[in-house]
């Protein structure tokens, strides 16, 4: 680092010593700790409590390249272009509040940012930023950043930030998160349907379904047409990955590649479909998965659970009677549960619908409501729910996706689980022999 | 912008739970808090399914304080719901034991004085089951507890515990944490104890073992002040064999006991509770009984 780049760094040691050691001396200590291969951020903080300082008002920070970001840092000084960018309608004390998200990149990496404030100028895909006092934290054990009131936006020119290159990466489908790019992917086509949506340059066609290996299966978009057929093989080169309400999806389009494989390179369908079970903790580092399959217990029913009626007008649940939009209202009966699952790695909240709730209770809405009438108790379904459900190990499965509030599971089908417990305590009990 | 996630309940057995003497976190509103049990669970929320042996109201009617004890093949949890969880004093009240229960509940740690910390959990939800459920927890509790014992079994070889290492072998983010937590503040922790807790409960779930267990529950019956006569007389013998002044060693009584009266660990531990609370038995050391003159 040349003296012109690091004179602003000086000038910030000195600001926070208030004088208390000389621009010489602070030279010779960055350089000191710069020969022991301290980064240059640490080794300031390390010399202002070395001169007595407080470190907290140290403000300039050396710039970072996205895969140095570990999760912890404040102050951040970054340029990367945005990848992708979203926005969002969020609940704070109340208030509505519009914030944006999406992935940084540059020359190192891409990573995830948030930003929470509005924009005076608004973003774009594209675009290339120049972002100052940024902080970072970690989700899902991913670094992310994160930009605030106190930082600080200023569009650069194009050509400031290198573009990001990075090598064919083949990855598992458990294994795929948010950002990922230049994917292989070797998978078997569940479904395929083909949709016409609308884009900025007009209308396309998107090839769009479920892919499965053998550890997970994944929603994809492929735009372009590649004569995708349900139970074809294929080798994807350069996927990458979006995530919609946090679920990792496959994106491939005309630059990608797309070999069509041996049938046999993978299990059937039938396997695909059934064979891979997935741990809460798991779903949760993935942001969620479409078709999941989960072995847990039901801890809590949550209210709103049992018997409910819905709005006419807009099918709000509504309470006493009344909607919160369209008022004194005649409810439509339904039934569904809303419960917390927990498996002993993490929990999520499952939504089970009229006809599984159905199921569940072996009877309809029709005599739900009879029921309620006569112990004169719109709950008398709920609690019945609670006796056939809670404590009881599950196989649940259907889409999961996340929010602020975590996991959540719309269940496509609820099977009680019939377990072998001295079957499995025997084999438990050959492995841990003492 | 903090993620209100919701805790995971973690399946722990009463041993493990009841000797967790760390916290963790809590040290803000926001930030739950932790038990930090020895194999490195830091439990915020537990789920735990066994038998409900007692159950009283130690408040008013007004204002209810119930305290309950459910047992696993372990020990015994305690339990408590107050005015602020009345769907829980509901069930509670209405239930006679024994009887098999789940509980759902946030966990506490109590230091009444500097020795001695207390264990409990505050139920969220009391739910009636049967015995194929308790089955099926002991199962998973046990999965659990194996995965943590050889977790930290990894740990205890690694000069400094990394938390970094741990997942890369292979195991989830929260145990290593709990793990290099639990690494800092428990000493010596005895590996092979608790293994073999973990053979003993998962023998609880065979048949060959229930069997036996049953017959001397319908064979003892009514006969509990002659076991605790039994293990007086079987301290007295024992403690005139030796000089150590801190008595004999539990795990000596506990085996000859069993051996001979044919009961279950768990109900050893009862009987020898019940003598400490009747006040003939001491315990001067860890892991010592003596009898009281």
């Amino acid at each position: 680092m040349n003296e012109k780049e690091l004179a602003p760094h000086i000038e910030d040691i000195n600001r926070a010593l208030k004088g208390k050691a000389s621009t010489d001396e602070i030279e010779k200590e960055i350089q000191n700790f710069q020969n022991y291969g301290i980064s240059l951020d640490n080794a300031k903080r390390a010399i202002v409590k070395k001169f007595n300082g407080d470190p907290s008002l140290l403000s300039v920070s050396s710039e970072k390249k996205i895969n140095d970001i570990r999760g912890d840092e404040k102050g951040i000084d970054l340029k990367a272009r945005i990848v992708s960018i979203q926005d969002k309608t969020i609940e704070v004390d109340g208030n509505e509040k519009t914030i944006f998200y999406g992935i940084l990149g540059d020359d190192t990496g891409t990573i995830s940012f948030t930003l929470w404030e509005a924009l005076e100028v608004p973003l774009e895909k594209g675009d290339t930023i120049h972002l100052k006092n940024a902080y970072a934290n970690t989700w899902n054990d991913q670094a992310q950043v994160n930009i605030g009131s106190r930082s600080n936006i200023k569009l650069l020119e194009d050509d400031e930030v290198p573009p990001f290159e990075s090598e064919p990466q083949v990855c598992d489908l458990t294994d795929i998160r948010e950002g990922m790019r230049n994917l292989v992917i070797t998978a078997r086509v569940l479904s395929v349907e083909k949709k016409v949506v609308q884009t900025d340059n007009g209308e396309k066609d998107l090839y769009t379904g479920i892919l499965a290996d053998e550890t997970g299966k994944v929603q994809f978009s492929a735009w372009h047409d590649f004569g995708l057929e349900e139970d074809h093989v294929l080798r994807i080169s350069g996927g990458y990955v979006r995530s919609w309400r946090g679920v990792p999806q496959l994106n491939f389009d005309d630059k990608a590649e797309v070999e069509f494989l041996d049938h046999d390179e993978l299990p059937s369908q039938e396997d695909l479909r059934e064979n891979t079970v997935l741990t809460i903790s798991q779903l949760a580092r993935m942001g969620g998965a479409v078709d999941a399959i989960i072995d847990a217990v039901m801890i809590d029913i949550k209210t709103g659970s049992g018997l409910i009626f819905r709005c006419s007008e807009c099918n709000r649940v509504i309470q006493k009677g009344a909607c919160r939009i369209h008022g004194k209202v005649d409810g439509e009966a339904d039934l569904r549960v809303k419960g917390i699952i927990d498996d002993g790695t993490g929990a999520l909240t499952a939504i089970i619908t009229k006809e599984l709730t159905e199921d569940i209770l072996g009877y309809d809405v029709e005599q739900a409501k009879s029921i309620a009438r006569d112990k004169m108790d719109q709950d008398a379904v709920k609690d019945e729910l609670e006796e056939r459900l809670i404590a009881q190990p599950l196989r649940v499965r259907g889409n999961v996706t996340s929010d602020e509030y975590g996991l959540m599971l719309v269940a496509s089908d609820v099977k009680f689980k019939t377990v072998d417990v001295e079957a499995e305590a025997r084999k438990l009990l050959d492995e841990v022999c003492v | 912008m903090s993620m209100m996630k919701r805790e995971v309940a973690w399946r722990i057995f009463a041993d493990e739970f009841n000797n967790s003497t760390l916290e963790a976190g809590g040290e803000s509103e926001r930030s739950p808090s932790y038990v930090v049990t020895p194999l490195g669970a830091m439990v915020n929320r537990i789920y735990v399914v066994g038998v409900l042996t007692e159950v009283e109201n130690r408040g008013t009617p007004e204002e209810p304080m119930w305290l309950a004890r459910v047992s696993d093949p372990t020990g015994t949890f305690f339990i408590s719901a107050g005015q602020f969880q009345p769907e829980v004093a509901t069930v509670l009240s209405n239930l006679e034991p024994p009887i098999f229960v789940a509980v759902v509940g946030k966990t506490n740690i109590y230091r009444p004085d500097e020795e001695t910390v207390l264990t409990s959990i505050r139920a969220e939800t009391v739910k009636e089951v049967d015995e194929d459920q308790r089955n099926y927890w002991i199962l998973e509790a046990s999965k659990g507890m194996k995965n943590r014992l050889e977790a930290s079994a990894e740990a205890s070889k690694m000069e400094e515990v990394s938390t970094q290492e741990l997942i890369d072998l292979g195991y989830d983010t929260k145990i290593a944490e709990g793990i290099k937590k639990a690494s800092e503040h428990y000493d010596n922790i005895n590996f092979e104890r608790y293994y073999s807790i973990l053979n003993d409960s998962l023998r609880y779930v065979l048949p060959e073992y229930e069997r036996r267990a049953e017959l001397n529950r319908s064979e003892k019956k009514g006969t509990d002040s002659s076991l605790l006569e039994t293990i007086t007389e079987t301290m007295k013998s024992m403690e005139s064999e030796t000089d150590n002044e801190d008595g004999v060693e539990y795990e000596e009584v506990r085996d000859t006991v069993i051996e001979s009266e044919g009961i279950t660990m768990s109900e050893f531990d009862e009987a020898v509770t019940e003598l400490m609370r009747q006040g003939k038995m001491r315990e001067p050391a860890l892991g010592y009984l003596k009898l009281t003159l």
